[in-house]
């Protein structure tokens, strides 16, 4: 058998058949121990097509999660299934997923074309056909005008575009993206938000993770909530989000005159407390948040007070954690 | 373009092709691969110095036999009194009194004048006649057939010389010669000869196999797999659809895309080097690069082997370097016990004794003559001790030791060469094996 030195062949990106009917994702019961520390417990989850956000802070076992979906750490016991396939044993279903992982070291030398294209032929691609792929891609997340610049020149958020690019290589079925928005300028977080959905849009399974609500709440709907190795939640962000209004939150409103803004806000029927715990500052507890929202831009007009913020503490991952839980600061 | 079948082959070719580029490529932008191939170049570069060095100096010609002394002060020297039948110690009876009067010879004349004539080899347990009276000083008229033949083989002025014994792993020769029969050889020539050929012993076998072929693969491999799990970078290998034991080999394949040229070309300027510096009449000596040609052989397979285990190593354990410096020494143990001891059996459990064998072999194949040019100096003419190893010439002592028969029993040098080879693949595609299975069975954090 003489080698493809030439590399003229036809890609070699077929071979491995998924099993009909399996779901993209498949884990049951799946835990994961490092000594004493419990990294991940008793995970059941399957999952194919859509956008699926992974939330959990730091620690809650999202990294551990996606290391054990892409083979790289063996599960300590449960099943782990990739398109019916288990990764540990067998790598033939990566042809088929796009991994962005979280590490931040990238090979600063190689130019995103030449880093994309490179790794691009682990897939069985032609040196060629890697060259067309990687402009496919790299145009995909709006990279193009630099594709043949170093990567160690590339800002954060271009970098973060650079690893999702190399994922989307071989047109994946299932995308994994380790906080992928993290560190990232607010410019490239639209853009890389905005792949994301596109990516939901073509009907391709994506699982995105972070530790911030509100950036997963722009992206897609079907959350997944980690808490210290356990799956705490999984559904609809807005249905969780409903039962959250019917609890008492908190608002702060940063104003010059906090005494005459208090007045007119106090109108409101949602309204059940007011504080002021500093100077140029107003604290507000209502037990119905979506209420609330509502009315408080006619007050704000009527006080006829500047509001130079408006900030909402407790409509965060914590407080939502907290409220699962059945403890926390609500 | 021609589209070519596909099989599960031009799969494995596109991917080992981009692991190799790019691994070769990766080694280019790191300064410690340059520095690392540099220091090697100077460390070769020096030992090349020391060898033009040593060709650059004029060694003296000894007098072994004292007979370009002048005793009686006559003007004649005592070789040339004896040759005419004078009274070396007499100034009254020189050769300028016969008829007709003979010209005094300068001293010069009288030494070395008596080389060696061994023109074959005693196979083993055998032994042959060799050695020629050159200046006559044996076969003097006035001496008897018995002063002729000391040696008692019935042949008058000759040397016996008898092959290391049948089973024995002396290699020795037993050497008896009769008296004044090549007992003043050309110390000089000898000595360039020689050092020439322990120097490129030397060079080939410490220089190339054991320093190059070490701390290369130390510094080069044991970072292949490590620093990329180390850095989080493996991840995007470890992310399409390759197995580990293949990213290992692909690795190697890589690192030695590297070290295998690099090696070549050392080897070639050092072929180069000893071709045009060496002693002889030629322009060049050609036929020695077949010895560097094994010394390249040598150092390539000992390469790939470290290169396996040190990349096991870095697999094995963050600091895999820390294991792979014992196991330097035990080799630089082995490579010289292989070429005092080459039949010890422990030498079988290292990689470079089989390394050595190879450039062994080589120099059997290449040096014919070498046991008999090495014993011939050993024995010096069984002069009169004024040599720095008794009666030896200089030289003889440094080839005999960098020299070793390949220590594989009786098997001939081409056996011998094909077996060390066959044992030093076998024991990369078993680190291979045992690397890539460690690999597979890590966690990649």
């Amino acid at each position: 058998m003489m080698p493809d030195f030439d590399q003229s062949g036809l890609p070699q990106t077929k071979e491995w058949t998924p099993e009909p009917k399996a779901p993209v994702i498949l884990l049951e019961n799946v835990s994961k121990t490092y000594g004493r520390i419990h990294a991940l417990t008793g995970i059941t989850l399957a999952l194919s097509g859509g956008v699926t956000g992974i939330l959990g802070m730091n620690g809650a076992g999202k990294s551990t999660l996606f290391k054990i979906l892409m083979g790289k750490i063996k599960p300590s016991s449960g099943q782990v299934r990739l398109f019916g396939t288990n990764p540990w044993k067998n790598p033939a279903p990566y042809a088929r997923v796009g991994f962005v992982p979280e590490h931040e070291k990238m090979y600063d030398w190689m130019t995103a074309h030449d880093f994309i294209s490179t790794f691009a032929r682990l897939n069985g691609l032609t040196r060629d056909e890697a060259k067309i792929e990687a402009d496919r891609v790299l145009d995909f997340v709006g990279l193009l005008d630099v594709a043949h610049k170093q990567i160690g020149r590339f800002s954060k958020g271009m970098r973060q575009r650079t690893k999702i690019a190399h994922a989307l290589v071989n047109d994946p079925e299932l995308i994994i993206l380790d906080e992928p928005l993290q560190g990232c300028d607010p410019l490239a977080r639209t853009t890389i938000m905005n792949v994301i959905r596109e990516l939901g849009r073509m009907g391709r399974t994506v699982i995105v993770s972070s530790h911030i609500l509100h950036e997963i709440e722009r992206i897609t709907e079907q959350i997944v909530i980690l808490h210290y190795g356990r799956l705490l939640a999984l559904g609809n962000l807005h249905a969780i989000r409903e039962r959250l209004d019917k609890i008492p939150h908190r608002i702060d409103i940063g104003t010059e005159n906090p005494k005459a803004l208090a007045k007119s806000i106090i109108e409101i029927d949602s309204v059940h407390g007011i504080f002021f715990p500093e100077g140029e500052n107003l604290s507000i507890q209502t037990h119905n948040l979506g209420s609330f929202h509502s009315e408080l831009p006619k007050a704000i007009i009527e006080s006829g007070q500047r509001v130079e913020s408006i900030d909402n503490p407790d409509d965060d991952l914590e407080s939502i954690l907290g409220y699962l839980t059945g403890g926390g600061r609500l | 373009m021609a589209t070519k079948p596909d099989t599960i082959f031009r799969a494995l070719d596109r991917k080992a092709a981009a692991v190799t580029e790019f691994t070769m490529r990766q080694y280019r932008t790191k300064l410690s691969t340059w520095v690392v191939l540099i220091a090697g170049f100077l460390i070769i570069s020096l030992l090349l110095l020391f060898y033009i060095d040593g060709m650059q100096k004029e060694y003296e010609s000894i007098d072994n036999d004292g007979d370009s002394s002048d005793w009686d002060n006559d003007g004649y020297p005592t070789g040339q009194e004896r040759l005419y039948g004078t009274d070396p110690y007499s100034p009254d009876f020189h050769p300028g009194l016969l008829d007709p009067p003979i010209e005094p010879d300068p001293p010069e004349k009288w030494i070395d004048e008596d080389d060696f004539d061994w023109d074959s080899s005693p196979g083993a347990g055998q032994t042959i006649s060799v050695g020629h009276d050159d200046d006559g000083d044996c076969n003097r008229d006035d001496r008897t057939d018995s002063q002729k033949d000391t040696n008692d083989n019935n042949i008058p002025c000759d040397i016996a010389l008898e092959g290391p014994q049948l089973g024995m792993d002396e290699s020795g020769f037993d050497i008896d010669a009769d008296n004044f029969v090549d007992e003043d050889p050309d110390d000089a020539a000898y000595a360039k000869e020689a050092i020439h050929r322990a120097s490129i012993l030397a060079i080939g076998k410490l220089g190339f196999v054991f320093i190059i072929g070490i701390f290369v693969p130390l510094f080069l491999a044991t970072g292949l797999i490590r620093d990329e799990m180390s850095s989080g970078t493996m991840h995007y290998m470890l992310s399409k659809p390759i197995a580990r034991t293949e990213v290992f080999l692909y690795r190697i394949l890589g690192y030695l895309g590297i070290v295998w040229p690099y090696l070549a070309i050392l080897v070639f300027i050092s072929a180069i080097v000893t071709g045009l510096a060496g002693p002889g009449d030629s322009f060049f000596r050609f036929s020695e690069f077949g010895i560097w040609l094994s010394v390249l052989f040598a150092a390539m397979l000992a390469t790939l082997v470290y290169g396996m285990l040190f990349c096991f190593f870095g697999v094995l354990w963050r600091y895999g370097v820390i294991l792979a410096i014992p196991f330097a020494a035990w080799e630089l143990g082995m490579a010289l016990l292989s070429m005092g001891m080459p039949d010890a059996a422990i030498l079988r459990f290292s990689i470079i004794g089989w390394a050595l064998t190879i450039i062994d072999s080589a120099a059997m194949l290449v040096w014919p003559d070498i046991d008999l040019f090495i014993q011939m100096g050993l024995w010096g003419g069984g002069g009169d001790g004024t040599g720095l190893f008794g009666s030896s010439i200089e030289g003889a002592a440094p080839l005999s030791y960098f020299s070793s028969k390949p220590g594989l029993g009786g098997a001939g040098p081409f056996v011998s060469m094909l077996i060390s080879t066959v044992v030093l693949l076998v024991q990369a595609a078993t680190l291979w094996l045992v690397g890539g299975l460690l690999f597979k069975g890590k966690e990649i954090e």
